[in-house]
């Protein structure tokens, strides 16, 4: 009865399989990318000594600010990096200076200004190898301290977990939030925008101050004494501010929604003159006496559908006029040499152009490297520096209708197009 | 004693029931769904077949074709009715359901692990060597759903391994259903 037994045992096995368990399950997970808040006491920032570091292999360049023979390459949110450029065919990594929070930086004579948070800091550079710190201004860029002072909020890139995708306000204190839908995406962008020097910049230096701007704010240094930075006072610019760019002793400035410019005659008081309200956009500008060139992509964070390059009259500052635009692939950043306009195209390659008659650059462009995948550049006194996914290459750019690459520096986390 | 034949061959259809999973009040929804099985072995022994099958299970919520290895044990006299039992292992396939991918988003179904133990009952048709079958299984069946949100283009990318690349979001719902099932068919 041995075969009788174990069908029986079968069936007891089964029957309570059917009858204990048979009910579903559903277990739901939901994994997002956000930018996680991170809370610093300030004292503890200010506390850290910041000393010039052994070279660090690149990664994630920001922006990049030439300062004679050298190239100072930010890394967002972790320091400079300091690279030896006498000769731009080969460029060499010298240094890393660590400063927590940084973005942005600027030089002014033998001073370099650069952001650690909420604090404005200015190094001595006249002994390259040994950088020193000779001041901080602290509490300037107070946007960033929560309601407690002293203790500011800054946000780091993060995968989270969740096995309660309803409740998005789990342990991060009311700011947890899908990245993508989260103000502080725009923070990130903003810290990983490309190229001081280049269209990008967010420091700059006019006329013996040092302007700043953030998402909505213009912030005024008087540098007068290069090693002893003031702060004059924060000007409002409204929201989506993106870029900056003096010329003469006028400021222009891009933001999402068009290109503020301000005169600053007065250069710690500047005066806004006029603002040209084109499609939304995060557009860098490049001028010259006559005109403003524009480039408008539709990016993903800039919601317009146009692709273009647009040349503003900026002879009656008071009232700029759209003067012409040319159909563009994906243009990202711009520079202006002379006579000589070159664009990123993204993915497209990188354009240079003659922009002598404004009225016909279609017609002048002079090279289309197509194979050139770029995103932001700076034309430099001994190269033109052009960021892209293979890094930092820089062209000899004294024919510019022939582009030659002298070199490219590697990088572990390369620009991606946005 | 010689092999009647090598081949063995079951096709049934029936239903699942089960219980959906909890709700918010603690209950359950009965769901009743149409399954079909054909399983194809050979005689390892007089009274036992290994093979494999093949099916669909028409959940509400997704189709699954069940792929498995099997067992099938019989029981009892030569031309009477027989008991048996029957041990399937395998996968369900997700195949049947659409991916959907656009601009913004992916989201798409994979199926897991399926187990079902079986018993039943085998008459054998007057004349010919096909027999009628009743089979009462049980039926554990993994699949999962995905709905991921893509990166915006040129947002930094993060190392992680937690999201696939290019992944801004990613929702993952584990479903296990547990289904008793009631089948008839056909052994041939």
């Amino acid at each position: 009865m041995k075969p009788l037994y174990s069908a029986s045992s079968l069936l007891f096995l089964l029957s309570v399989l059917v009858f204990s368990s048979c009910v579903d399950e559903v277990n739901s997970s939901y994994t997002y990318h956000t930018m996680m808040p991170i809370y610093l006491e300030m004292s503890d920032v200010r506390a850290r000594i910041i000393t010039t570091e052994p070279a660090q292999p690149l990664d994630n360049p920001g922006k990049i600010y030439i300062y004679e023979d050298y190239l100072f390459i930010n890394e967002p949110t972790k320091g400079i990096h300091i690279l030896n450029n006498e000769n731009p065919a080969k460029p060499i990594n010298l240094s890393f200076i660590p400063i927590a929070g940084n973005v942005d930086m600027a030089v002014n004579g033998r001073i370099l200004y650069a952001d650690n948070y909420v604090d404005l800091l200015a190094f001595d550079l006249s002994n390259i190898n040994d950088i020193k710190l000779v001041k901080r201004v602290e509490d300037v860029f107070t946007h960033m301290y929560t309601h407690a002072t002293g203790e500011i909020i800054t946000f780091r890139d993060t995968v989270i977990t969740t096995e309660n995708p309803t409740w998005g306000f789990e342990d991060g204190g009311g700011w947890l939030m899908n990245s993508s839908m989260s103000f502080s995406s725009n923070y990130s962008a903003a810290a990983q925008s490309y190229g001081t020097g280049g269209s990008m910049a967010r420091f700059t230096l006019a006329n013996l101050h040092l302007y700043a701007v953030d998402e909505s704010t213009m912030r005024i240094f008087d540098v007068e004494n290069p090693s002893d930075p003031t702060f004059l006072k924060p000007i409002d610019l409204g929201w989506g501010i993106e870029t900056i760019f003096p010329f003469e002793d006028k400021l222009f400035i891009g933001s999402n929604v068009g290109m503020h410019i301000y005169d600053a005659s007065t250069p710690s008081s500047p005066t806004r003159m006029a603002v040209y309200e084109h499609v939304q956009a995060c557009d860098p500008v490049v001028v010259n006496s006559d005109y403003a060139f524009v480039t408008l992509r539709n990016g993903t964070s800039c919601w317009n559908g146009a692709n273009q390059l647009q040349v503003i009259d900026i002879k009656d500052l008071y009232q700029p006029k759209l003067k012409k635009s040319y159909p563009m692939l994906n243009p990202h950043g711009l520079g202006l040499a002379g006579d000589f306009l070159y664009i990123t195209e993204g993915n497209h390659g990188l354009k240079s152009f003659n922009v002598s008659d404004v009225m016909n650059i279609d017609q002048n462009q002079l090279e289309f490297l197509t194979s050139e995948k770029s995103v932001d550049l700076i034309p430099g006194p001994k190269s033109l520096i052009v960021i892209g996914p293979d890094g930092v290459c820089q062209f000899d750019y004294s024919n510019p209708a022939k582009l030659k690459k002298l070199s490219c520096i590697q990088v572990k986390n390369p620009v991606k197009f946005y | 004693m010689a092999q009647k034949k090598l081949y063995f061959g079951q096709t049934e259809i029936g239903f699942l029931y089960g219980r959906g999973a909890d709700q918010w009040d603690g209950n359950h929804e009965r769901r009743i769904d149409i399954s079909f099985m054909t399983f194809n072995g050979a005689h390892i022994t007089k009274n036992q077949v290994v093979g494999f099958s093949l099916g669909l299970d028409q959940y509400d919520e997704i189709s699954i074709i069940p792929i498995a290895l099997g067992w099938r044990g019989f029981l009892g006299k030569e031309g009477k009715p027989k008991i048996f039992g029957g041990l399937d292992l395998g996968g369900g396939s997700a195949i049947l359901e659409k991916k959907v991918s656009n601009e913004w988003s992916k989201s798409w179904y994979e199926g897991e692990l399926m187990f079902s133990p079986s018993v039943g009952f085998s008459f054998p048709a007057r004349e010919g060597k096909t027999a009628l079958s009743l089979s009462f299984a049980y039926k554990r069946q993994q699949f999962s759903q995905f709905y991921g949100v893509l990166s915006r283009s040129g947002s930094q990318p993060i190392a992680t391994d937690l999201l696939p690349p290019g992944y801004n979001s990613l929702t993952e719902n584990n479903y296990l259903f547990r289904s008793f099932v009631f089948r008839a068919g056909l052994i041939f």
